[in-house]
């Protein structure tokens, strides 16, 4: 029988290399410093309103990291990421405000949901490759984007800011969230969706999805479906883009139009190359940093676009692997 | 005599360029062959479709007594029938013991779901990390096992290509210049690769060089292309 060959004892030996860095707890001791310091921080009294920056910021970080499974692990970038986190929105909205559902079945639908359409467009991208993924993300997201801008059901008037007048209010079974409870559930959801994407990242289908990245004619020659493997990525970061989507819409009170934006998948790529592509952890330290920082200055939207673009641009000059790698 | 791979008027043209024209040739179980031709006599083009990298427009390739012309690379690989490239494109990112084991994935899911059904506690890191070891031994890169692929000189990069298409224990292997521009230490030890795999594992090849002398101290048979066909056939 083939496979029952014994195995020959190798000589162990580390000459020529170090043991593998790709351990899920390097950096460990920084990130947990990290959590602790976020743990801490609501009980030094702040203002509501950095709290709610800050709870925002870690719903970011969730989607950016999301981007990451999809542009950095596997390498397909996307920026049409929004559509996920869109359509988890506007679902959790529409079936709780107007179907009436409870709200985990309707989190649940949401991020199934998110989950089908990441799969989809990874069906539609599976056959391309570099700038053509880019552009027909892009072309998906913005057609998803125009729809509910131009849809009055979708976004009525006002509909364009985050948590502003118009777009589908969330049905919640609370009134008035306080700021601290947002805060910690947003966290601690942070804390175990990056949890999940990097064991994800670290598996075997991680593996060969960076295996694809890399050289998809190798993995190929190696045995792997990579059409396969691609819509896998695509399905996983978008189920957990679709998780943060509705995280979002559970915290600001509606789904609008701006949650299906290309400047939503524009932030998510930035974050993903400052932080490091590939690194899951990145992605979402620099969305947590970069979020609180630009909008706890106050700026007007178009400021802050600004600064993400000049932001992204400084990065790929100086830091093309990313700030922190 | 039993054949292993076969393939029967293959044809292929790029524009009005025509490159293959109705090549026939076939290889028995455990047989070393060797394709031999001047550049631009359509060696790498068969070789591409014979894998699967190429769908031919006219033609048939079976393997197994099957017909597999429209099965794509990655099939083919977990069908058994492995392949080298005349210029490797390593994984950038990954370990040299990493790119390994995504060859190795296929067959080692295979091996753990038959384990699990059996009830027999396979499919456990031991069970992986075994045949990965044994191919980097195998192959003289374990030393090299942590160094990115993208670090690895000519030599070593060719040995990959050669672990990585022995991870799926083929039939057959189909090489493409896969002993060319090599120090003299590395073609030695990749020949002798080459005849343990056919000794030992029964595994057939189908060896494309433009070097006479190591096609007949390997092979048994060599097929000569020229201008799109097979114009000679020697046994050695």
């Amino acid at each position: 029988m083939r496979d029952a060959a014994p195995s020959r004892a190798p000589k162990v030996s580390l000459r020529g290399g170090t043991p593998p860095a790709r351990s899920p707890w390097r950096g460990g001791g920084w990130l947990a410093a990290g959590i602790g310091l976020l743990l801490l921080f609501p009980l030094s009294s702040p203002d509501a309103f950095f709290l709610d920056v800050f709870t925002t910021g870690f719903l970011l970080a969730a989607f950016a990291a999301s981007w990451d499974v999809v542009g950095g692990v596997s390498g397909q970038i996307t920026l049409g990421h929004a559509l996920p986190f869109g359509a988890a929105a506007y679902s959790c909205a529409l079936l709780t405000s107007f179907a009436g559902w409870p709200l985990p079945l309707a989190v649940a639908a949401a991020v199934l949901l998110a989950a089908v359409v990441g799969a989809g467009i990874g069906a539609l991208s599976a056959p391309l490759a570099g700038p053509f993924v880019a552009l027909l993300t892009l072309a998906l997201g913005e057609i998803a984007h125009e729809v509910a801008v131009g849809h009055t059901f979708f976004s009525g008037p006002g509909g364009y800011a985050w948590g502003g007048e118009g777009g589908i209010p969330v049905a919640l079974p609370w009134r008035d969230a306080s700021p601290f409870s947002s805060y910690y559930a947003a966290l601690v959801f942070l804390c175990l969706a990056t949890f999940g994407m990097l064991l994800f990242a670290r598996s075997n289908s991680g593996l060969i999805l960076r295996a694809v990245a890399g050289s998809p004619i190798t993995a190929q020659a190696s045995g792997v479906p990579i059409a396969r493997f691609k819509r896998l990525a695509f399905t996983v970061g978008s189920a957990f883009a679709g998780a943060a989507g509705a995280g979002f819409v559970l915290h600001v009170g509606r789904a609008t139009a701006t949650d299906l934006s290309l400047e939503l998948s524009f932030q998510a790529a930035t974050f993903a190359a400052v932080g490091g592509r590939g690194t899951i952890v990145g992605p979402a330290v620099a969305a947590i940093v970069l979020h609180v920082l630009f909008q706890g200055l106050s700026l007007p939207p178009s400021a802050r676009v600004l600064l993400y673009a000049l932001t992204l641009l400084v990065t790929l000059r100086f830091f093309p692997r990313g700030v922190a790698t | 005599m039993n054949t292993l791979m076969s393939a029967e008027g293959i044809t292929k043209s790029f524009g009005a360029t025509k490159v293959l024209s109705g090549i026939a040739l076939s290889v028995a179980p455990g047989e070393p062959v060797g394709l031999f031709g001047p550049n631009g006599s359509g060696k790498t083009t068969l070789v591409n479709i014979l894998s699967g990298l190429l769908l031919p427009d006219a033609g048939t390739v079976r393997f197994d007594g099957k017909e597999i012309t429209r099965l794509p690379l990655d099939a083919r690989y977990r069908l058994g029938i492995a392949r080298t490239f005349q210029i490797p494109h390593p994984y950038p990112a990954l370990s040299v013991r990493e790119a390994v084991r995504v060859a190795l994935v296929p067959r080692l899911t295979t091996l753990a779901v038959n384990a699990w059904k059996r009830k027999d506690g396979g499919g456990t890191r031991e069970d992986e990390e075994g045949p990965t070891e044994d191919l980097l031994a195998r192959t003289g890169l374990f030393d090299q096992r942590f160094v990115p692929c993208a670090q690895l000189s000519q030599g070593c990069l060719r040995r990959l290509e050669f672990a990585r298409a022995l991870a799926c224990r083929p039939k057959l292997l189909i090489l493409d210049e896969v002993l060319s521009a090599l120090s003299a230490a590395d073609e030695g030890d990749l020949m002798e690769l080459l005849r343990a795999a056919n000794r030992d594992e029964g595994t057939a090849f189908l060896l494309v060089s433009h070097n006479p002398p190591l096609l007949k101290s390997l092979c048994r048979r060599i097929l000569v292309l020229e201008e799109g066909r097979i114009v000679r056939e020697r046994t050695v």
